[in-house]
C-alpha cells in the first residue's frame, strides 16, 4: 500500500495546499506559513529534478563508449564537455579557483561565451534556413483554408515590411487589426479550451485517477 | 524540364545561400529603415514616462542566448530608459537555460563593467547610478511557478543573496523590495511560457501590472493576453524591440549614442530582418504562382 | 582585447561554422559540435543550479549559516526529497522516488489548476463579454464590428473544439467558421514565426562578420 497509495496521498496534499491557500489568504497564519515553506522546498526539489537528465546522459553515453557503438567518439566528446563545464560551474558555485590558477567565475563565464552561447544560438539559427526552404517548397494554396492561412500570413508579412508599407500605407493598421481582433479571438478560444482541458487533467492527477506519472498503469 | 519545373525542384542549398547573402549584405551596407510604432509598444513607453523618479521596476530575464537577438535589445532599452528616468531597477532571471547569463551581460552592457564584491559599483555609462541603490541583480532561481508565487511577499526567501552572493539585506534596494507591492510593474523578457505565467499567475492572482517582451514566435498568443488587459504592454519580437528602441532614442539622444555603439542593436537587426523577410515573402509568392500555373496546366492537359 | 576574449571569439566562431556546415550536408564537424552542445548545456545547468539555487537556498542556510543566524534544519527534508528522485535509476529501490515525484507533481498540478482557471479561463471569457460595456465600445462602426468579430471568433473556435457533438448542420457550419478563424491565427503565427527564426540567424551573422572578422561597423559586444 505504501508503495502506491501513499504517493497518491502525497500528490493530493502537495496540490491541495496551494489550492486552499489560494482561497484563504490571511497573512501570518499557519496555512500561509505551510504554503510558503512548501514553495521554498520546491525551489530545491525543482533544481534536483532539472539535473535528473545528467544521470541518464551518463548511462546512455558510457554504454555507447564501452561497447564501441556507432558514433562512440561523439559520446566521448559529450561526456568530456559535460564534465569540464560542470567542474567550472561548480568552481563558480562554491567560489573556488580551478587548479588554483583560474577564478571559478571567470572560467565559467568564459566557457559560456566560448561554447554555450555560440552553440545554442547557432543550433536555433538553422531554423531560419529551414523555414525559408519550407516556405518555397511546401507552402501551397491547395484549398480554401490554406488560402485563408496564406492571405493572413502575407498581410502580416507585408505589414511589417518597410518596403511594402511605403507602397501600401494602410498595411500596418490592417496588420494590427488582424493581430488584435481575429487572431486574438482564435487564440482566446484556444487558450480557454486548452485551459479547461489542463484544469480537468490536473484534477484527475490530484484525485489519483491519472497515475501514469508515477509509472503506474490504469487499475494499479 | 521547363523553367517552372526547374524552379519547383531547385536544390534547397541554393535557397540557403540566398538567405545567407540576404542576411550578410545589409550588415555590410546598413539601410537604416524606418519603423512605425504600434500601440502595445507605445503603452510601455508611456507607462515608464508616467512613473515618478525613485519608483522601482522589476525586469525578469526569462530567455536564453537562443533568442538573444530579439530579447537583448528589449532588455537594453528598458534598463537604460528606466535609469535615464531616474527609476530604480531590480533584475532577476527565471529561465534555466541561459537567463542568468543574459541578465548579467545586458546589465553590464547598459551600465558598464561591474564587480560589486570588489567595490566596483558605480555605473560608467550612467554616472551617479550605483549598484545596490539604483539598480541590483538578484540572480537566477529554479522553481518557476513556485518562485513566482513565493516572491509575491517573500522576495528574500527566494533570493537570500544577490547574483554575486551578497545578502540582499546589505543593499538599500535589496531591503526595500520585499514583494510585488514594492514594484511599479514587472517587465518579463520571455521566450516561451514564462511570460504567460507572469500574466496568468502574477497579474491574475496578485494584481501586479505586467508587461512582456516576447519572441515573435510566441507573439500571436500574447496578443490575447494583451487584449484582455492581463498585460498592459507587449513588445513582439525584433520589430517590437526596434519600435521601443526608436521611441527611447528619439527622446533621449544620449541613449541613442550608447545604443549606436553596440555591435548589435534592434535597429541593425531590423534592417537585416526586413531584407530576409522580403526574400522569403517572394519565395512564398513565387512558389504558389508556380504551383497554380502547374495545376492549371495539368487541368488543361486532362 | 585580452587573450581570453580572443580565444572565446575564435572558439565561438569555430563552433558556429561547424553547426552551419550542416546546411551543406551532415559531416563529422557538425556531429562534434552537436555533442559538445549537449554536454556543455548540461554542465551549464549543473553549475547554474548549484550556484544560484542549491548554494544560497540550501547549503548556506543548512550547513554554513551566517553568525548569529540559526541553522535551518527543516531544509533536510527537501534535500532528502531531492536525493530520493535519483533512486529511480536503481531498479530495486526505484519505487522510493515516487514520494518525491508525487509531492513535486502534486504541487505544480495544484498551482497549474488554479492558474488555468483564474488566470486564463476567467479573464479571457470576461473580456469577451465586458468589452461591450467599456467606454467607447460603440464609438464608431469599426469598433462595433471588431467586438462582434471577437465574440463570433471565440465562440466558433470553442464550438470547433467541442468534439462531444457531431459537427453537422448548424454545429458543422459554426465549426467551419471556427476553422477559418484558426487559419487566420495560424497565418499570423506563420508570419511571426518566420520573423522569429530570422532574428536568431541575424545575431549569428553579426557575430561572425562584425565581431570575429572585424568587418563593417563594430562596437561594444
Amino acid at each position: 500500500m505504501y508503495k502506491k497509495q501513499f504517493p497518491l496521498l502525497l500528490a493530493f496534499l502537495g496540490g491541495a495546499i496551494p489550492i486552499v491557500s489560494f482561497f484563504i489568504t490571511t497573512p501570518g497564519d499557519r496555512l500561509k506559513v505551510t504554503t510558503d515553506t512548501l514553495q521554498d522546498w520546491m525551489l530545491i526539489i525543482a533544481g534536483a529534478a532539472l539535473l535528473l537528465g545528467v544521470v541518464n546522459l551518463f548511462q546512455i553515453n558510457l554504454r555507447k563508449i564501452s561497447t564501441r557503438a556507432k558514433g562512440w567518439p561523439n559520446a566521448l566528446w559529450l561526456l568530456l564537455s559535460l564534465v569540464i563545464a560542470a567542474i567550472l560551474g561548480l568552481a563558480d558555485a562554491f567560489d573556488t579557483s580551478v587548479f588554483g590558477i583560474w577564478g571559478g567565475d571567470v572560467a565559467f563565464q568564459w566557457i559560456q561565451d566560448a561554447a554555450f552561447k555560440p552553440l545554442q544560438s547557432t543550433m536555433f539559427s538553422l531554423l531560419a534556413f529551414y523555414v525559408a526552404s519550407a516556405a518555397f517548397r511546401a507552402f501551397r494554396v491547395r484549398n480554401v483554408e490554406a488560402g485563408i492561412l496564406l492571405s493572413a500570413a502575407l498581410i502580416i508579412m507585408l505589414g511589417v515590411n518597410p518596403y511594402a508599407v511605403k507602397i501600401l500605407p494602410f498595411l500596418p493598421d490592417t496588420t494590427n487589426w488582424i493581430m488584435n481582433i481575429p487572431n486574438a479571438a482564435a487564440q482566446r478560444g484556444i487558450i480557454i479550451g486548452a485551459a479547461l482541458g489542463a484544469a480537468s487533467f490536473s484534477l484527475r492527477i490530484l484525485l489519483g485517477i491519472e497515475r501514469s506519472y508515477l509509472g503506474l498503469q490504469k487499475g494499479e | 524540364m521547363d523553367m517552372m519545373e526547374r524552379l519547383m525542384n531547385l536544390d534547397r542549398r541554393w535557397l540557403y545561400l540566398l538567405v545567407g547573402l540576404a542576411a550578410v549584405i545589409p550588415i555590410l551596407a546598413p539601410l537604416n529603415l524606418p519603423v512605425n510604432v504600434s500601440k502595445p509598444v507605445q503603452d510601455l513607453y508611456d507607462r515608464i514616462e508616467s512613473l515618478e523618479p525613485g519608483e522601482i521596476i522589476m525586469v525578469s530575464f526569462d530567455y536564453g542566448p537562443s533568442t538573444g537577438p530579439e530579447n537583448d535589445p528589449m532588455g537594453d532599452a528598458i534598463i537604460m530608459h528606466a535609469l535615464a528616468r531616474d527609476l530604480r531597477v531590480v533584475i532577476i532571471a527565471l529561465y534555466p537555460l541561459g537567463g542568468v547569463t543574459e541578465a548579467r551581460e545586458e546589465l553590464e552592457r547598459c551600465v558598464g563593467d561591474l564587480d560589486p564584491p570588489n567595490g566596483q559599483i558605480e555605473s560608467t555609462r550612467f554616472p551617479g547610478k550605483v549598484y545596490g541603490r539604483d539598480f541590483i541583480y538578484f540572480g537566477y532561481k529554479d522553481g518557476g511557478l513556485a518562485a513566482m508565487r513565493l516572491m509575491s511577499d517573500n522576495m528574500h526567501e527566494v533570493f537570500p543573496a544577490d547574483f554575486y552572493g551578497t545578502p540582499l539585506e546589505e543593499y538599500e534596494l535589496g531591503r526595500e523590495v520585499q514583494g510585488y507591492d514594492d514594484v511599479a510593474f514587472v517587465m518579463s523578457l520571455a521566450t516561451g511560457i514564462i511570460g504567460e505565467w507572469w500574466a496568468n499567475l502574477v497579474n491574475a492572482q496578485f494584481g501586479t501590472p505586467v508587461a512582456v517582451g516576447c519572441t515573435a514566435v510566441s507573439a500571436p498568443k500574447y496578443f490575447a493576453y494583451y487584449r484582455a488587459g492581463q498585460m498592459f504592454a507587449l513588445l513582439a519580437g525584433l520589430k517590437g524591440a526596434a519600435e521601443y528602441e526608436y521611441l527611447v532614442s528619439e527622446k533621449y539622444p544620449q541613449l541613442a549614442d550608447i545604443t549606436d555603439s553596440f555591435i548589435y542593436n534592434a535597429g541593425k537587426g531590423w534592417d537585416v530582418q526586413s531584407v530576409v523577410y522580403s526574400i522569403i515573402t517572394l519565395f512564398i509568392i513565387i512558389g504558389n504562382v508556380a504551383f497554380i500555373v502547374e495545376r492549371r496546366r495539368q487541368k488543361r492537359g486532362m | 582585447m585580452d587573450f581570453g576574449t580572443v580565444a572565446a571569439t575564435w572558439l565561438g566562431a569555430f563552433f558556429t561554422l561547424c553547426i552551419l556546415s550542416f546546411l551543406y550536408k551532415d559531416n563529422p564537424f557538425f556531429r562534434f559540435a552537436e555533442s559538445v552542445f549537449a554536454g556543455v548545456s548540461m554542465g551549464y545547468y549543473i553549475g547554474n543550479t548549484f550556484g544560484q539555487t542549491f548554494v544560497p537556498n540550501l547549503v548556506h542556510p543548512l550547513f554554513t549559516p551566517p553568525e548569529g543566524t540559526p541553522r535551518e534544519w527543516i531544509l533536510v527534508i527537501p534535500m532528502l526529497l531531492g536525493f530520493l528522485l535519483y533512486t529511480r535509476y536503481v531498479k530495486k529501490i526505484a519505487w522510493v522516488s515516487r514520494f518525491s515525484l508525487a509531492i513535486y507533481v502534486g504541487y505544480y498540478t495544484g498551482v497549474n489548476m488554479m492558474q488555468k482557471l483564474q488566470g486564463e479561463v476567467l479573464p479571457q471569457s470576461a473580456d469577451t463579454v465586458v468589452s461591450f460595456w467599456r467606454a467607447g465600445a460603440f464609438a464608431n462602426v469599426g469598433n462595433w464590428i471588431s467586438l462582434l468579430v471577437v465574440v463570433v471568433g471565440v465562440l466558433s473556435v470553442l464550438v470547433y473544439f467541442f468534439f462531444s457533438a457531431e459537427h453537422k448542420g448548424v454545429v458543422g457550419g459554426v465549426s467551419r467558421l471556427g476553422i477559418w478563424f484558426l487559419m487566420v491565427s495560424f497565418g499570423a503565427a506563420f508570419g511571426y514565426t518566420i520573423m522569429g527564426r530570422i532574428s536568431i540567424l541575424i545575431g549569428r551573422v553579426i557575430f561572425l562578420i562584425n565581431q570575429w572578422l572585424g568587418i563593417g561597423n563594430g562596437g561594444v559586444a
